[in-house]
């Protein structure tokens, strides 16, 4: 799915992208309402379909975007001159704090969007694989490389997931922050066993 | 046939846009013979969460065998669900993808029962362990870990390629409890399993991206 034309300016366009993505969050999939959202990003109908197709093409764009920042934020948090497990726990403190700070944006990014149809979902199993770069170095840094599982980056990025999915969905996307000891545990014990990993959990907690 | 037709449909267009009359039309059915059944969408994922997980219930039950070791049954008992998963796609993307992301709160609920039984057998591993710091919850992180390749498969309509992902449960499963060496040694064994079950051993299997769709009831 295309990502828009180009026509529209960026401030419009993201103003265009919250609002369509508040209106997912506040009335669901099929409660979304175009001229509600066009009103509240202060974009025209004509605006509108200069640079998109439709409202799937418009929040599909808001998604991929909006994950991208999320990404790019914990990311940039992560300094080169650090140890691995020190970049995993600043990245991942990005993180929590962004989805805690911004809980109806958590809430978007786990269900609201995947939940629309299988084409969604297949961005949120995209999503997830985007973390899997960062937390490859770990395969280097654990002294065991190829012996290590196949799939060991997407089995840490999925229990740091199902952690803080369950948080997300519970609605204590707050408490996140407060976590971030033991999602961090969860992050790093496929690399580096659970004694190490226990190490860096505690080490997390002290910094708090 | 219903529940197959509902899970199928589904799996094609999600759980929102998946209707009474749609699954109607699929099961070859009439719409009153199926409100018989199932009085809206939401008693239908009810009762189709409840089918997969008491499969998978049954699955893992029928792995564990009192002259077997402990982590022999668990290695069985993974095998188990990704055997079933690949078997049966359409209920496998339902109630590991559809249920979780996609339905509402009734559906979900049969879920989080599942779930959290899967979850508390695992942390039986707290039995065997020798390391004394870990976090509180660490079975449900351990079956998110373990459901994240198979999501990505059943999405990507690959469900046949599920058994092939034993080693990696197996290590998963097994690593926060047992430490690395005993993880790494049993994700060998569990290699070992798929190798002597299938005709090309699975380090030989291509990566090719086959999609698979999940058959019409």
């Amino acid at each position: 799915m295309n990502q828009g034309r180009g026509t529209m300016d960026e401030g419009r366009r993201t103003a265009m992208l919250e609002a369509i993505v508040d209106e997912l969050v506040a009335e669901g999939y099929e409660g979304i309402s175009m001229s509600r959202a066009l009103a509240a990003a202060g974009v025209s109908e004509t605006e509108f379909m200069a640079e998109f197709t439709g409202k799937d093409n418009c929040l599909f764009a808001a998604y991929d975007e909006l994950t991208g920042a999320i990404i790019a934020k914990a990311a940039s948090e992560c300094d080169a001159s650090h140890s691995w497990p020190e970049r995993m726990r600043s990245g991942l403190q990005t993180l929590l704090g962004e989805l805690a700070s911004h809980p109806e944006v958590a809430q978007a990014v786990t269900r609201s969007f995947p939940g629309v149809r299988p084409q969604a979902y297949e961005r949120y199993v995209a999503l997830l694989s985007r973390f899997e770069p960062f937390v490859a170095e770990g395969r280097e840094y654990s002294g065991l490389g190829e012996e290590l599982p196949s799939e060991v980056e997407l089995l840490a990025v999925g229990a740091a997931e199902a952690m803080i999915f369950g948080e997300v969905d519970a609605g204590r996307a707050g408490e996140l922050p407060g976590m971030l000891p033991e999602i961090l545990f969860v992050l790093l014990v496929p690399f580096i066993g659970p004694d190490r990993a226990a190490e860096e959990m505690k080490t997390a907690a002290a910094i708090g | 046939m219903i529940l197959d037709a509902f899970v199928c449909l589904c799996a094609e267009r999600g759980y929102a846009e998946t209707t009474m009359a749609a699954v109607a039309e699929r099961a070859g059915v009439g719409p009153a013979d199926l409100r018989r059944h199932f009085a809206d969408t939401e008693e239908c994922g009810v009762a189709a969460e409840n089918a997969s997980l008491s499969a998978v219930m049954v699955a893992v039950a029928r792995s564990y065998d009192p002259d077997r070791s402990e982590v022999d049954s668990l290695i069985a008992g993974i095998a188990a669900i990704l055997e079933w998963a690949a078997e049966n796609p359409a209920y496998a993307y339902f109630g590991f993808i559809a249920v979780r992301q996609m339905t509402p709160a009734g559906v979900r609920a049969v879920y989080e029962t599942g779930r959290r039984t899967l979850g508390a057998m695992l942390e039986r591993g707290r039995d065997y362990s020798h390391v004394p710091v870990r976090p509180t919850g660490i079975g449900c992180a351990v079956l998110g870990a373990a459901e994240a390749p198979i999501r990505r498969e059943l999405a990507s309509g690959r469900a046949e390629r599920l058994p092939l992902l034993l080693p990696d449960c197996v290590y998963i499963a097994t690593v926060p409890f047992l430490g690395q060496d005993e993880a790494l040694r049993l994700m060998a064994r569990a290699r070992a399993r798929i190798d002597r079950s299938v005709a090309v051993p699975a380090s030989a299997v291509a990566a090719d991206l086959r999609h698979t769709t999940p058959p019409p009831a």
